[in-house]
Formats: structure tokens, C-alpha cells, sequence
């Protein structure tokens, strides 16, 4: 739930009282103490999620009464308070004979029994389990309070039904303190011991089974690969050098990741990929890599190209058949991740976070998103199921339009022509590119030195920035061109996939030609070299205009006449020197 | 401080800000049952920081005194 303040808490669930449509979700709250806050808290957590909830209150302590009154509702929930159980237990019950204790222990066997009885035919039943936290906290031994709630937590085990979840209130106050969750000053006054935060944690904690019973639960868990199931980008790092094994630092928390998905897979929620790669590639890694806990018959869908992840997310759900509102997207990209929460608000997102080792805690933190109430033999058989389903499908992939979202991005390249000092990354850049690089050529520092000094080359490096933050010099094109000459050729263009996706390299190549163009040239040459990594760029200049000249299965030559060079013309990303000056 | 407290009460009795006049109190305003008093007190505890004692609780019956009280506790304008 959003931290907004308990006002505006109070006046939005009024607001979507009012609004809300669709079939109500009635939900009963007793209780032998006051808990009246839970109603809009509850409400307020639900009705945000779109489910048209209405809580009533039960009457104050009259919880057996009201069980029978109440059973025809959808959900019964209870806060049955042991310092409640007669008033003052919490401190009673040490000064009670063990007679006393016993003939109490009857009583609310008796009344916890007749309780169940009325409830069995409810649809679901939120049944806090004794809880004694609040006041023995601190406690070395356990007190007859504690003894008394153990053996009331083992009846209420043996006699529930199916659709009962006994909820452990000790984790929601565990999240909060007891110091944050108890209110002494109205436990007094009016016999209400939250506060209004525990009530806050408490709906949260129950939404996944209220949610599950209104049909949102999340269906589909969708992973990136490159940085979310392992280390490393694969297309670069090759098989050898991505981590995902649970006996390295680097590799644990991606084992571990890996292992949650995988239980998850086995309860039922379709496990699929959206990953640009290269998909024999990642085929390879899912049938052969000795590390990978997570394998290719637990996934149900993959698409793994070089679309964007929006047009793929939409068709995973048309694939499936599901809603978008059924999906979690798992990336370690700030990009993918804000183009898909703008574009598809309803998709929940994971943002990999650069703290690794925090990364399966905020796992098992969403994992309750899919939680579901009924936990039958069919949900490992769906697995199957939508597999078959998936792969009879082959939808058609359509191409959404991304540059609204491109043009909220605040992107800008910022060029380096012939900068000595960039020699050392510029190196390295035609060192490690491998997947979006044109020619692959792998030059030492002193083969860029050359370049700078024969006069003969325009060398250009450039860095991407955007509203997330700056990538660093994450490209790089060597045109050899004497100034004046009239022929041109690209020797080397290549870009880190960091920075895939966003155009840049449109606007790079407009302000290649523009450039050249200024220097005298009229005719520019350029070629693809085929290598086991770098098809994504195989049409690159195909799609910028060139003319094939000559074409085999390694290579394919172009040559473009500059002066009839149609632009791009991109206009969301500027483009700047380095000094500054715009361009 | 009073706008801000007239706002507190609209959202917790849930009605018009226009609605809660300067001599606003709890026999004025027929959302003001037992119930609300105690939604009030927390949204004005979070509105303005403060914490309130039992007794000021029990007396905070009216729009004034809820402003008397507030600064009695030295909350913010």
C-alpha cells in the first residue's frame, strides 16, 4: 500500500466507494476488541487494487454470536484478542489457579468449536492465530498466557476446514515492532491496542488471499536474462563468463532467484522470458549450462529477439491468454523498466537491484503476488498446459509505437571527436562489444593512437545520457576519411547493449552523414562481417538506406551517395560535442 | 492551522471543507460519533506531528479547541 497519509486514506476509499463497479467482495470483521480502523484501511487496500470490497463490523466481543450472523458473507475475518478473552487476561491469567485456567481453556474450546462450525460453508476465513506478542515480548519463559494460546492455536489446527487461513498476526507485528503496532493510550480508554500502522501492515498482509478470492492473483512471472537470471550479458561475457551458481559470491543470489522462480513454476505460475538476446544462445544456456537451476521445460514462454519488451509483454499475454494485470516483469534495466511502467501501468515490475545480494529478499517479497487460495494437483499440470497452449500459438508480432515514451526519457548523446584522452575505453569498447558491433575489429590502445595521429580517420566516441542517468562512453565509430577526400568508409561502428533500444544510433548516423558531408565526402562505404554474436545489426545499414553492394554469408558490402541520404531526423535526442556546443 | 484542520475533518467525517465552519463541534456535525472521534485523532496526529494526551482526546470536541490544543502542543502553522 502507498504511504499516504491516514486522511487521505479515509478520503480517497470514499472516493472509489463511489466509483467502484462490479461484483462486491462482503467482508466481515469481528472481534472481542476494537478494531473499527481496519474497515476503510481494508477497504481502501482492495478498492485501490480494484476489487469492489465492503467491510462490516461486528458487533464489540460478540464474535460467536456474530459468526453465525455473518457466515453468508464472503470473507470473515477475526481479531479474537487473548487479553480479551475476560477482560484484563493478559494480566489475569498469572493470578489464576489452574483450575480456573482449565475451566477457561473449556470454555473457549467450546465457543472456538461452535465459532468453526458456523463458518464452515464461508468462502474464506482470515483467523489471526492466538498471539500473547504484545505483552510477553520480553519474556524468558513462557506464561499461562502463552500456554493457553498454544493449546487454543492447536485446537483451532485440527478443526479448520479448508477455507480457513490462520493468520500469523506475530509476522505482521514483526514488520511494524510491537512498540510501532501496540496503542496502550486507546487499549485503555476503548479497548483498541493497534495502531493504525499495524492495521496498515495487517491489510497488506492479508491482500494476497482477498485478492487471490476475487481472481487477481498474478498468473505469470517474466524474466530479462542478461543480469536477472545470471551476471553478466551474455552476448558478451559468453557462457563462460555469466554467473548463476550457487558457489560464488557473484552467482548466489541469481541461484537463489533462480530456485524461488522455479517453486513457483511447480505451484502453478507460468514462468516465461523476455530478453533481448540471441535465442539459440539463451536456448543453449537453458538445456546445457551446468549452473542454471531454472531450465527450459520450466518455461512456458519465450521471446528472446530484438523487439521491444512492450510488444513482447503484450504478446505473452495474448499468448497465455491472460490480462496484462496478470503479469510480473523482472529486468535489471532502468529503461525497460520505465517503458514498461509507462506504457503498461498494470504489468507489476522488479527493478534488479545493483545491491545483488538484495535481490531475492525483494523476490520473495513479491512472491505473494501470486499467491493462490486453492493449491490443487491442476496447478502443476497448468504448466503444461499453457505450454502446449503457447506453442500452438504463433502470434504475429506488431510493433508498438515506443517514442512517446523515448521523448520523455530526456535522452542525449554527447559526441567525442578524436579525444586522446578517451584511448584506453575506446580500446576496450572494440575489445568487449559483441553484439552490436559491425565489423569486430579489436584494436590495442596503440591501433587507436594510430588513427588519431594519421589524420586520416575521424574517430568518434560517444556518451548517452538520459533522465536515469548517464551511461558513460558507451560507443564508438571509426570512419577512415581524409579531410577533403571523397570517399569515406566505416571501418568500426559498434554500441554497448546498455544503451540498446533508444535510437542513438539513428541520430548517431544523421550526424555521421552531416558530418562527412562538411568534410567533403559524397560517396560513404560501409560492410556488415557476419560473427556468432552479432546478428541483431545484420540489416542495420539495410534499414538506414545503404544500397547492398555485394553480399555472402560472411560479409555484406554497402555504399551510400551522401547527398541522397534521407535523415532520420530524430528529434528526442540531442545531440551535442563535447565542449558543449549543440549540434 | 485552522484551513489545515478544517481539512483533516472534512476527509475524516467525509464531507465539503465549506461544510466545517469556524464553531464546527461535535454537536454540529452529525458524522462526529465515537467511531470518527477516534480516526480524527490519528489524522490529526500525522497531519501535525503532535501526540495528544487521554484527557486533551476526551476534549477535543470542537474545531476551536482543536486548534487551542494543537498549539498548546506547539504543532506548526
Amino acid at each position: 500500500m502507498s504511504e499516504i497519509s491516514y486522511g487521505e486514506l479515509l478520503r480517497r476509499n470514499r472516493e472509489l466507494e463511489a466509483t467502484l463497479e462490479g461484483k462486491r467482495l462482503k467482508i466481515a470483521l469481528l472481534s472481542n476488541v476494537v478494531v473499527a480502523q481496519l474497515k476503510e484501511i481494508l477497504e481502501y487496500s482492495l478498492r485501490s487494487c480494484g476489487v469492489n470490497a465492503q467491510v462490516e463490523l461486528g458487533d464489540y466481543d460478540n464474535v460467536v454470536q456474530d459468526s453465525a450472523r455473518f457466515a453468508g458473507h464472503d470473507v470473515v475475518a477475526l481479531f479474537w484478542e487473548p487479553c480479551n478473552f475476560i477482560d484484563g487476561l493478559h494480566y489475569r491469567a498469572a493470578l489464576m489457579g489452574a483450575d480456573e485456567l482449565a475451566a477457561l481453556r473449556e470454555r473457549l474450546f467450546g465457543e472456538l468449536d461452535l465459532t468453526l462450525g458456523n463458518l464452515r460453508l464461508t468462502p474464506l476465513v482470515l483467523f489471526n492465530r492466538f498471539s500473547t506478542l504484545l505483552f510477553n515480548c520480553h519474556e524468558l519463559r513462557d506464561t499461562a498466557l502463552d500456554r493457553l494460546c498454544r493449546d487454543l492455536n492447536h485446537r483451532l489446527e485440527e478443526r479448520a476446514g479448508a477455507n480457513l487461513l490462520a493468520v500469523d498476526v506475530d509476522r505482521v507485528i514483526a514488520q511494524v515492532s510491537v512498540a510501532g503496532s501496540v496503542e496502550w493510550r486507546s487499549f485503555h480508554s476503548v479497548r483498541a491496542p493497534y495502531r493504525v500502522e499495524f492495521l496498515r501492515a495487517y491489510a497488506e498482509h492479508v491482500s494476497p488471499a482477498l485478492l487471490s478470492l476475487a481472481g487477481r492473483a498474478r498468473k505469470a512471472l517474466i524474466f530479462d536474462c542478461d543480469n536477472t537470471l545470471w551476471e553478466g550479458v551474455l552476448g558478451e561475457d559468453g557462457e563462460e563468463g555469466i554467473a548463476m551458481s550457487a558457489q560464488t559470491r557473484q552467482g548466489r543470489p541469481f541461484a537463489e532467484v533462480q530456485g524461488i522462480a522455479k517453486a513457483l513454476g511447480r505451484d502453478g505460475v507460468v514462468l516465461g522470458l523476455c530478453s533481448k538476446n540471441n535465442p539459440q544462445d539463451v536456448d543453449r544456456v537453458l538445456t546445457t549450462h551446468g549452473d542454471m537451476t531454472l531450465r527450459d521445460e520450466d518455461l512456458v514462454v519465450k521471446r528472446v529477439n530484438w523487439a521491444d519488451k512492450v510488444t513482447n509483454l503484450q504478446d505473452i499475454a495474448d499468448t497465455l491468454n491472460i490480462g496484462l494485470d496478470s503479469l510480473v516483469f523482472v529486468d535489471d534495466s532502468n529503461f525497460e523498466i520505465g517503458l514498461v511502467r509507462e506504457r503498461l501501468p498494470e504489468v507489476v515490475t522488479l527493478h534488479v537491484p545493483a545491491t545483488r545480494y538484495d535481490y531475492p529478499a525483494l523476490m520473495r517479497r513479491l512472491r505473494v503476488l501470486f499467491f493462490t487460495l486453492s493449491r490443487s494437483s491442476e496447478d502443476a499440470a497448468k504448466t503444461r498446459m499453457y505450454r502446449e497452449e503457447a506453442q500452438r500459438q504463433q502470434a504475429a508480432s506488431s510493433f508498438a509505437s515506443i517514442e512517446d515514451y523515448l521523448r520523455s526519457l530526456g535522452l542525449s548523446l554527447t559526441l567525442h571527436v578524436n579525444d586522446a584522452g578517451l584511448v584506453p575505453r575506446m580500446a576496450q569498447l572494440t575489445q568487449k562489444t559483441n553484439q552490436f558491433n559491425l565489423t569486430t575489429r579489436r584494436y590495442t590502445e596503440a591501433d587507436v593512437q594510430r588513427f588519431l595521429a594519421g589524420g586520416a580517420h575521424l574517430v568518434l566516441a560517444f556518451r548517452v545520457a538520459d533522465r536515469f542517468g548517464d551511461y558513460g562512453i558507451t560507443g564508438l565509430a571509426i570512419v577512415e576519411h581524409a579531410p577533403g577526400a571523397q570517399r569515406a568508409r566505416i571501418d568500426t561502428l559498434l554500441m554497448s547493449c546498455r544503451v540498446l533500444g533508444r535510437n542513438v544510433e539513428r541520430a548517431l548516423f544523421d550526424r555521421l552523414v552531416a558530418d562527412l558531408t562538411a568534410r567533403g565526402a559524397r560517396v560513404l562505404e560501409a560492410e556488415y562481417v557476419r560473427t556468432t554474436k552479432n546478428a541483431q545489426v545484420e540489416d542495420l545499414f539495410d534499414r538506414f538506406g545503404l544500397r547492398v553492394t555485394e553480399a555472402s554469408d560472411e560479409r555484406k558490402r554497402y555504399q551510400l551517395n551522401l547527398a541522397g541520404y534521407a535523415p532520420a531526423g530524430i528529434d528526442y535526442i540531442e545531440v551535442m560535442e563535447s565542449d558543449g556546443r549543440q549540434g | 492551522m485552522e484551513d489545515r484542520a478544517k481539512r483533516v475533518m472534512a476527509s475524516v467525517f467525509g464531507v465539503d471543507v465549506a461544510r466545517i465552519g469556524a464553531d464546527a463541534s461535535a454537536q454540529t456535525v452529525e458524522q462526529w460519533d465515537s467511531l470518527r472521534h477516534m480516526n480524527l485523532v490519528v489524522a490529526l496526529e500525522e497531519e501535525f506531528r503532535v501526540r495528544f494526551t487521554d484527557q486533551q482526546i476526551d476534549e477535543l470536541l470542537s474545531l476551536r479547541l482543536i486548534v487551542l490544543t494543537l498549539k498548546e502542543l506547539g504543532a506548526k502553522e
